[in-house]
């Protein structure tokens, strides 16, 4: 099964400067390439969070949580966050059994996302 | 049946694939499915970025098995002697948000699969996963 990366700013209702990456498919040991690949640039960038909306992943094994892991460590180190919507339940089961992202946000829907990183927003605000 | 593969990942999830028809076909349901496709990616995986180093020239084998009460997937390789089921796993800890990610994989396969049997017989890595099934659907 391939994986379909899809790249978008703001896509929540709220303009929370957040990246993101819709997957769709399958992210294992022949797509993590791909993905990391395509995060390389938007990483460069002075991104702080990327949501990453897995509604339509069907499968993920270690190589696509180590992707996962390499951006959270990234934004991480700039103060920003990596955050997860939508998970389907066998993918939940993964990130559970392993404890592989402690401390990463995980939401349901897009309006839980939205207070959370409108929140954060402001807080970045703040603090400037 | 029985798959010989290229030692690139291209191969290990035609295996996969391969696999969630076998299952498929034999109704074996979704959630069973996911956990032994999984071990078999990352078993796969493991054979070939380290036991064969990502050679494309170099060939494993995969067995799939359904006997009624279980399904068995068989891994053979000629990598050097590696038996993951002595693999130790550092539990994490809330506050381990840096952990390295070696082990994660071998953790999910324990978690998915019944029996893991590890031997090596003529120079050759032997990995059988063992998933009892719920409901015997009957032998082939």
């Amino acid at each position: 099964m391939p994986l379909e990366i899809k790249i978008q700013r703001d896509i929540g209702s709220q303009k929370t400067g957040a990246v993101t990456v819709k997957l769709t498919g399958s992210l294992d040991t022949a797509t993590a390439p791909e993905l990391e690949r395509q995060l390389a640039p938007v990483l460069a960038g002075p991104v702080k969070d990327l949501v990453f909306d897995l509604a339509q992943l069907k499968f993920i094994s270690s190589a696509g949580l180590r992707v996962f892991q390499m951006a959270r460590k990234q934004l991480k180190e700039r103060g920003g966050q990596a955050s997860f919507i939508h998970l389907q339940p066998q993918i939940q089961e993964v990130f559970e059994i392993i404890k592989a992202l402690p401390g990463v946000a995980i939401f349901k829907d897009t309006a839980e996302m939205d207070r959370y990183l409108a929140a954060r927003q402001r807080s970045h605000q703040e603090n400037h | 049946m029985t798959l010989l593969l290229h030692a690139t990942p291209g191969e290990v999830m035609r295996a996969v694939e391969v696999l969630q028809e076998f299952g498929k076909a034999r109704e074996i349901p979704d959630k069973t499915l996911f956990g032994l496709a999984l071990a078999l990616e990352e078993c796969g995986s493991n054979i070939v970025n380290h036991a064969l180093r990502g050679d494309p020239r170099q060939e494993f084998q995969v067995a799939i098995e359904h006997t009624g009460g279980a399904l068995i997937i068989e891994l053979r390789d000629h990598g050097p002697e590696f038996n993951p089921t002595l693999v130790r796993v550092k539990e994490p800890t809330a506050d381990d948000e840096d952990q390295p990610p070696g082990g994660w994989g071998i953790q999910l396969v324990r978690h998915y699969i019944d029996e893991i049997c590890y031997t090596r017989e003529r120079g050759e890595n032997v990995l059988r996963l063992t998933k009892k099934l719920a409901q015997a659907t009957g032998p082939e």
